[in-house]
């Protein structure tokens, strides 16, 4: 997706004059990277639904304020990330605690019934994941946002500069890569594909 | 997704692919709960464009030093200002719920309605601008304050 979807911005127009349609597609559309913040800040589930919650409330009140209606998604994801932090602060946590992958706000246990079919190679992925360092899993969490985020919007939720996304996504897939194989104890040991030359 | 000058796939293109394999494998095992999205889109009914937004001009818990004792609830003072009307409000958590103490300034007598996603209370302001609510529910929650011509809607906060 584009970051500057011309459709996104005519979503946001068509909102303020009161079309509920458009603003069920923007939360369509952009429900999952505000979660995704919040997983990226370890919060608890209880919180993650606040901080989800008054993200698009904000939204609803600024609507007529926001001054670029394409870059809505930057806005979202720059709200939700303040709200997280100030979640954190309140109870007394500064920063982003180390919780791991599982522990934190993906209660979700794979091994449960949830009655969407995860198969083995899902539950090898979710289990890699956990074995990451908090600062891989709290990229991959967000970059597996669906549909996927910008990298503006990875930046303003990570406070990270644009241009280290990149090498850092390469960085952090290749660690995704070593777990996956020590869990399925195949080949993929290898951690890229050795390109032809 | 790309390819390199011999149409050979790429590195890149491993990375993208195993990305997906994992947005895939996170939307089957952990998706958007149903309520977090139900919640997102009920907002809407919130919208109104009758009153003025106070915007947050302070905000005690991300603005001044953090305290030095860990775990414990310190309130939080939150300062929202409109044209004409400064609504300043004092949050403190227990077992109950949420207390609110808030400030009216100009001070002024009028009335403060509570809105939270459950519903809303409303409460009196004395003549000193002075309200109070106990047992608020935890989440989200803004303030329409009237008060002589005034109606002044807060930005919602987290209490």
């Amino acid at each position: 997706m584009s970051p500057l979807d011309p459709a996104v911005g005519d979503l946001v127009l068509a909102a303020r004059k009161g079309d509920a349609d458009a603003w069920d597609a923007l939360v369509a559309r952009f429900a999952g990277r505000v979660r995704a913040v919040a997983r990226s800040y370890r919060l608890n589930q209880a919180d993650a639904e606040d901080v989800s919650q008054i993200t698009w409330l904000r939204l609803v009140s600024h609507l007529d304020q926001i001054r670029e209606p394409e870059r809505v998604g930057a806005w979202l994801v720059s709200t939700a990330s303040h709200e997280c932090l100030r979640t954190l602060r309140r109870a007394g946590r500064h920063t982003a605690a180390d919780e791991g992958w599982e522990e934190g706000i993906a209660s979700a246990d794979p091994e449960v019934d949830t009655g969407i079919l995860a198969s083995e190679r899902d539950q090898a992925l979710w289990k890699a994941m956990g074995m990451l360092s908090a600062g891989c899993q709290r990229l991959l969490g967000l970059l597996a946002a669906d549909p996927a985020p910008t990298y503006e919007e990875v930046s303003i939720a990570l406070e990270m500069p644009i241009g280290s996304i990149g090498p850092t996504r390469r960085r952090c897939l290749d660690h995704l890569r070593v777990q996956l194989a020590r869990i399925t104890g195949a080949s993929e040991g290898s951690p890229r594909r050795e390109t032809p030359t | 997704m790309s390819e390199n000058k011999t149409g050979q796939p790429t590195d890149d293109d491993d990375d993208d692919i195993l990305l997906a394999e994992l947005r895939g494998a996170v939307n089957r095992i952990d998706p958007v709960p149903p309520e977090m999205m139900a919640a997102a889109r009920s907002s809407f009914i919130w919208r109104t464009i009758d009153a003025e937004l106070a915007q947050l001009a302070h905000d005690s818990v991300l603005d001044d030093q953090p305290a030095l004792t860990r775990g414990v609830a310190a309130p939080a003072l939150l300062s929202f200002e409109s044209a004409g009307l400064t609504v300043e409000v004092q949050t403190v958590r227990d077992d109950g719920g949420c207390r609110l103490l808030g400030q009216l300034v100009p001070a002024q007598a009028g009335t403060v309605e509570i809105r939270h996603p459950g519903g809303s209370t409303s409460v009196a302001v004395d003549d000193l601008g002075r309200f109070a609510a106990d047992g608020l529910p935890s989440g989200p929650v803004s303030l329409r304050c009237r008060a002589g011509d005034a109606s002044v809607d807060t930005d919602w906060f987290l209490t």
